[in-house]
């Protein structure tokens, strides 16, 4: 059958049916949907707050005038005052984030949070090392910000999607659809995939993701970092993301990671000697990360061990890999079986233009 | 003020008339509906769920138990109509209804604390495929529960984004476009998951035809 006609009939079911498509329609729309629509309750819309007054219309529109002509002076004031304490970006159309108070005292700008409040884009909430707060959006997912931690929500086009996180732990649970939420850090981006994370970042600006639940990305400026659930990913500030591992691999090869990825040049060698001595078969997480950061001299070793522990697919050539063709290193991150790396391609081009985006209006 | 009054009843009765009757149909844009709803109108809220009852009902086929999902799609239902007032951009009323399924899905995980893998009581064991590297085959004549079984645990065993688009495509019967603007995705996001996630099925269940 014609490729293209084929894909427009799974595409919108037009063009010339494909059978294997049909079969699997047929078998399968025995599970779809076939309910009817339920008895909803009664939807109680927020009653008005003028109804409760006990006058007649003329004086409850008089009454009302007037307390909307008060409640707009006051707004003018507040948002006045505001301003001057926690300036927002102007021209921003993200909306707020819901915070809710979990432990101590914690802030946005200069506001305490008693109980609930919101975090508005451009504006900080900050917690004491006694204060712990729980941030939501609806269509994102929560957030718990653990103490001694500074996040921005970041004014960005994509509404409520980027935080900043300059400083602390925080620990998300993230529905939104893959590749749309992302957290700066000094020294890297978090770009979640669909799963739950820790990230923290220290003083200094270093950073640690460490992912429990699908798997997150960690880039900065095209360098990149793929940590799916059970592995952690190390990054510095002037460096960007280190090699992600498995938190299992050995103390041995762990140490060597750190050692090759952010310690003096003279210890690269030694260090990667133990590291491809020490890769267990689910270590290829960090091997294949390896192919594209060593020194192209040593990157047959690693292929050699890459190869050994998971063979790399038909397509994918020691030439290519050596040369870092990005289509076959493609195919071979498939073959590790933790996930589609062509997901985060899909979404590449439009975080750049975000990336470029964001940067220029967070500074 | 006799006209006066009057004209209050009026306007009195006109509210309550578009609250009990509503005057929706097919093609009333999801912004009013979700205002109206927000509002009070079940009716309106009524047409947001046939028209999205399907895009919830496979958003959870793809990640709980065929046998949990029809609950599901009610409480998911049940989740958006008390949190309407939370909804902030009416016009986003699929995506965010997306969100809230996804997320029910994950909180029936957390609950049963049973992460691991999907099970169904349609499943046999040989046919769920889970682990299982070899290709999966439809059956040639089988009960037709356990046909779809096979084809499902072959679908349930592709990353997430593929699952999903794949059930909404498969078993739901929603067009590429229809997908998108449902569930919010753009339409390229929508098209690259629903040919590659089809080229990998259909490795999984051993075809040698390519999409």
């Amino acid at each position: 059958m014609d490729r293209k006609e084929n894909s427009k009939y799974l595409w919108d079911g037009s063009g010339e049916p494909d059978p294997e498509i049909q079969r699997l329609e047929s078998v399968l729309g025995k599970l779809a949907y076939s309910g009817a629509r339920p008895g909803f309750p009664d939807i109680v819309p927020a009653a008005p707050w003028w109804s409760v007054l006990p006058f007649g219309w003329p004086m409850r529109l008089a009454a009302v005038s007037a307390v909307m002509a008060v409640a707009a002076l006051v707004a003018v004031w507040f948002v006045i005052h505001r301003s001057k304490q926690n300036p927002a970006p102007s021209g921003s159309t993200a909306s707020e984030w819901q915070v809710a108070r979990l432990a101590g005292a914690p802030r946005v700008g200069n506001t305490a949070i008693e109980n609930q409040g919101g975090l508005g884009p451009g504006q900080t909430l900050v917690t004491d090392n006694r204060s712990r707060a729980e941030i939501t959006a609806d269509e994102v997912g929560e957030i718990e910000v653990d103490p001694d931690t500074r996040l921005r929500l970041v004014p960005s086009r994509g509404e409520r999607k980027r935080l900043a996180l300059d400083r602390g732990v925080i620990h998300a649970f993230i529905w939104s659809p893959p590749g749309e939420f992302m957290v700066d850090t000094p020294s890297a981006t978090a770009v979640d995939m669909g799963c739950a994370y820790t990230l923290q970042v220290d003083d200094s600006g270093a950073g640690l993701l460490r992912t429990t639940l699908g798997w997150v990305g960690f880039r900065l400026d095209g360098h990149d970092a793929f940590i799916p659930a059970g592995a952690v990913c190390a990054t510095r500030p002037g460096i960007g993301p280190g090699t992600p591992c498995f938190e299992d691999a050995s103390p041995a090869l762990r140490a060597a990671l750190t050692a090759f990825d952010f310690g003096p040049a003279d210890q690269r060698a030694p260090a990667l000697d133990t590291i491809l001595a020490q890769a267990r078969k689910r270590d290829a997480l960090t091997l294949w990360h390896l192919l594209a950061r060593v020194d192209a001299n040593d990157r047959g070793r690693v292929y050699d061990r890459l190869a050994k522990l998971v063979p790399p697919p038909h397509a994918v050539t020691r030439d290519g890999i050596l040369r870092l063709d990005p289509t076959m290193l493609d195919l071979w991150w498939n073959e590790l079986g933790l996930g589609d790396v062509s997901l985060w391609r899909t979404f590449e081009r439009s975080w750049s233009e975000s990336d470029s985006q964001s940067r220029g209006k967070a500074r | 003020m006799a006209v006066g009054v009057a004209s209050n009843v009026d306007f009195c009765t006109a509210i309550m008339e578009r609250r009990t009757v509503s005057a929706w149909t097919e093609d009333s844009g999801d912004a009013a509906l979700a205002e109206a709803a927000r509002d009070g109108d079940r009716g309106a809220f009524g047409l947001l769920y046939d028209r999205y009852a399907r895009m919830v009902h496979g958003v959870l086929l793809a990640r709980v138990p065929f046998s949990a999902v029809d609950d599901l799609v009610q409480d998911v239902f049940l989740q958006a109509l008390g949190r309407l007032r939370s909804l902030r951009d009416t016009a986003c009323f699929g995506a965010w209804i997306a969100a809230i399924a996804r997320n029910r899905a994950h909180d029936y995980h957390r609950r049963s604390r049973n992460d691991v893998e999907l099970t169904d009581d349609i499943l046999g064991d040989e046919q769920t495929g889970g682990g299982s590297s070899k290709p999966l085959r439809l059956a040639s004549a089988p009960a037709p529960d356990a046909e779809a079984a096979a084809a499902l645990a072959a679908i349930r065993s592709l990353p997430e984004a593929y699952r999903e688009t794949l059930i909404l495509r498969l078993v739901e019967g929603m067009t590429g476009p229809e997908i998108a603007a449902r569930t919010g995705l753009t339409t390229g996001s929508v098209r690259v998951n629903m040919h590659r996630g089809m080229q990998k099925l259909r490795e999984k269940l051993g075809s040698g035809v390519r999409g």
